[in-house]
């Protein structure tokens, strides 16, 4: 027989080889003298257009290679600071002065950000014939005045309280080159023509990594990195032992390892534990059958018990939701209008001439912590007859089943457990459950014109009594609907090298251009 | 065979696979339900191989994991044995335009890789047993066909075929009485050599969630959970681990010994 030979001396040297390997991980995350900053995201980017912006993973990106007037400082109270503009004052409720900062320049010889590319940035994403699923964030806005090349007024149409927590400060509010998104036509995807941050976008490997790499001409303060590596990582347990393997810098971790890694830290690393503001729920497509009953709705509402839900998926690290909107935030309410009761539910089944059972479907993104939480929602609806079949997906496929322009898929969807990342303003919240957002972030279909109104009418109210009342109200209809059932807010830790001085919002999320080494 | 060592192990532990299959039932737990106070639970009396991360006794899932794991094999191998077995022959005993489509159809689908292959089909039919089996044909089916078909080659220029075609007999007749008893051995040696190659595709596929729908408890999915709870308890990535590795030893030591038992060549060269 023919084959590999090796002699014993080869052998050792494997073996040697194998066996030191492992020494050299740790400091793998943390190469090139401490200069390459590793970081997981939980999916790859999709958009990197502000307008088309998918979620967290982009918005992680975006905060590195755009910049906006404005944006959250990292500590932990929610506080704005000065990003692009060197001013910015609100001079009465519906004005906006700023001017930008000197040295402001467009990468691909784009020349310098102007007062102008503002203009074209916040008004492209209010224009209806953009269709962007941000356009809620600067609904007000009437038009942005430009007095020279680099000063200008914002002007509303009416107060607006959301902009300064949601619209001026993340991804709507980042300026875009006119000049460069006009020349591709209108928008662009994952390719921006012109960038202006901190870093530059580099390389995109899809669904491997995407490296940005230090903006030369950028005149502000100077990151501490080199480069960063934001590595797609769509399951938090494996990030975790990417982390204690020194392979990465930072990941979120999911909320059940949080009471492992209090009570013993990560190997080389470190975890801060922070309040979420993000929401995991229930959710049932209501034009889908049998859930086009209101009686089969509520049937599953008052089925899940959610606290063994969260002990499954969260080993108890996280708190029972009772709405969208987080404790802290205006509009969160104390309780749901539903709760745990198995006779009832059967009893509604029985009204729907549903007694006997019935099957339907769950879908899931492909993680621990959510294939634990649907089987514990199997498991709750298995007691009144429901029989689940789990469908789990990978983060690509999961976030456009309910998106109607990405197919057909949304038909099929009858539950799903989804979770939405927030920022800290009740109107980003409730902003996809309204009429318009059908097929686009609606995936329940959920149509209620009073809630798209209250929705509206939330977001100019400045009495903060009124706004609460307005937020409550809104979510009491969701209860009312049947097609929610709010599970948690989470938990949110956050795992770093412990070489890392991270730079992290009040909820966790990551500001990674303020990321240094530990001295 | 039982003579040999080998053979024997191969057929213990084969056995003790089986067995744990068909008593599955036995062990006074559900495989699925949760109960999540017992959570992380280490061996004992009580819990043979411990608990999961949802409180679920580990031991009735890996033996539950066995039914999954010896169905898919048996089943995905007997559709790729008997399908290949009947494109092989076609191919090698028809005439030369079908046995060049024929060839370029096993070849095409031999070039894809497994995990691509699989990857694909999940994608348009969703994890589920069925895409398992069909990923596991897939793969095999054109492995033996090519086998059959070389072997049908071979046989069709013997003198006891060539004097049964003089004799007037149907190739039908001349394929299922003369050739296809020459082909069934070296057949079951292949499909015996691959039926580990078989249950680790489908423990692959569940792992990486292209499986098995949880709850089902297949030995792919328990390791995979047990690698997401490695930190909390090692037992669960063990007790995942540890049938996968019986399972393959078990049947390879058993079909290495069958091919030397089966193959008169290694016969006699004793």
């Amino acid at each position: 027989m023919s084959g590999i030979s090796l002699s014993r001396r080869q052998m050792l040297a494997a073996l040697a080889a194998a066996g030191f390997s492992p020494a050299l991980y740790r400091s793998a995350a943390l190469a090139q003298g401490g200069k390459v900053l590793k970081v997981r995201s939980y999916a790859d980017i999709q958009n990197l257009d502000p307008a088309f912006r998918k979620g967290a993973p982009e918005d992680d990106v975006m905060r590195n290679i755009f910049v906006g007037l404005a944006d959250m400082t990292p500590g932990d109270t929610w506080k704005w600071r000065l990003d692009a503009a060197s001013k910015l004052e609100q001079t009465d409720a519906t004005h906006i002065d700023f001017t930008l900062m000197d040295g402001l320049v467009w990468s691909d010889g784009h020349g310098p950000v102007t007062a102008d590319d503002v203009k074209f940035s916040f008004e492209r994403m209010a224009d209806p014939k953009l269709d962007s699923p941000y356009k809620g964030d600067w609904e007000v806005l009437d038009h942005v005045e430009v007095k020279d090349d680099k000063s200008g007024t914002i002007v509303l149409k009416a107060p607006f309280p959301p902009l300064w927590n949601v619209g001026l400060v993340f991804g709507s509010g980042k300026i875009v080159s006119r000049k460069a998104v006009e020349a591709m036509g209108g928008r662009f995807d994952t390719k921006p023509p012109a960038q202006s941050g901190r870093y530059l976008l580099k390389e995109w490997q899809p669904k491997q990594r995407v490296v940005l790499a230090r903006n030369p001409d950028w005149k502000g303060e100077a990151p501490y990195f080199d480069e960063i590596h934001v590595i797609p990582i769509e399951d938090a347990k494996t990030a975790e032992l990417g982390l204690e393997a020194g392979d990465i810098d930072y990941t979120w971790v999911e909320a059940s390892s949080i009471p492992r890694f209090k009570k013993t830290p990560p190997k080389g690393g470190k975890l801060a534990v922070k309040p979420s503001l993000a929401y995991v729920w229930l959710g049932m497509n209501v034009e889908a059958a049998p859930f086009d009953k209101l009686e089969v709705r509520q049937a599953v509402q008052k089925a899940i018990d959610v606290p063994s839900v969260l002990e499954a998926a969260y080993f108890g690290a996280a708190e029972p939701a009772t709405g969208i909107i987080a404790p802290g935030l205006i509009g969160h309410r104390e309780k749901t209008l539903y709760s745990f009761n198995l006779d009832a539910a059967r009893e509604l089944l029985k009204k729907a001439g549903l007694d006997s059972g019935f099957e339907c479907t769950l879908s899931i993104l492909n993680t621990t912590e959510f294939t634990s939480a649907a089987q514990a929602v199997q498991a709750n609806l298995a007691e009144i007859g429901i029989t689940v079949t789990i469908q789990q997906y990978d983060s690509g496929t999961f976030w456009s089943l309910g998106d109607q322009k990405s197919g057909d898929s949304w038909k099929k969807v009858q539950l799903i457990i989804n979770r939405f990342s927030m920022q800290p303003d009740p109107s980003f919240a409730t902003d996809w459950f309204t009429p318009e957002q059908i097929g686009v972030w609606n995936w329940e279909r959920w149509n209620s014109p009073e809630f798209g109104e209250l929705n509206k009418k939330a977001k100019i109210e400045l009495d903060t009594q009124k706004r609460n009342e307005m937020y409550v109200r809104m979510q009491d209809l969701m209860d009312e609907s049947g097609a929610y059932v709010f599970l948690t807010h989470g938990a949110v830790g956050v795992c770093t090298s412990d070489k890392i001085e991270p730079a992290l919002m009040p909820n966790g999320n990551p500001i990674f251009h303020g990321f240094k080494a530990t001295a | 065979m039982l003579r040999e060592p080998m053979g024997l192990l191969g057929i213990g532990l084969v056995l003790l696979i089986v067995l744990g299959a068909l008593f599955a039932g036995l062990t006074g737990y559900s495989p699925s339900k949760l109960a999540m106070r017992d959570r992380f639970l280490d061996p004992s009396f009580t819990h043979l191989l411990g608990t999961d991360h949802l409180g679920r006794d580990l031991f009735t899932r890996v033996l539950h994991g066995a039914r999954i794991a010896l169905g898919v094999a048996f089943v995905a191998t007997g559709i790729s044995f008997i399908g290949g077995l009947i494109l092989g022959m076609i191919a090698g005993y028809g005439p030369r335009w079908l046995d060049s489509l024929l060839l370029l159809l096993f070849d095409s689908l031999r070039a894809f890789p497994t995990v691509m292959l699989a990857l694909a089909l999940v994608t348009l039919t969703g994890p589920s047993l069925a895409a398992v089996v069909l990923v596991v044909v897939l793969a095999t089916l054109p492995g033996y066909a090519r086998v059959v078909r070389a072997q049908t080659m071979s046989l069709k220029t013997t003198e006891f075929v060539l004097s049964a075609r003089s004799l007037g007999a149907p190739s039908w007749r001349i394929l299922a009485v003369h050739i296809m008893p020459n082909l069934i051995g070296p057949l079951v040696i292949l499909v015996s050599m691959d039926i580990p190659v078989v249950i680790t595709i489908e423990a692959g596929m569940s792992f990486l969630g292209l499986g098995v729908r949880p709850p089902t408890p297949s030995w792919g999915a328990i390791l995979n959970d047990g690698y997401a709870f490695i930190r909390e308890s090692a037992w669960p990535a063990i007790a995942g681990g540890l049938p996968i590795i019986i399972a393959t030893l078990g049947f390879t030591f058993l079909g290495e010994t069958l091919r030397d038992h089966l193959d008169p060549r290694l016969r006699q060269d004793g």
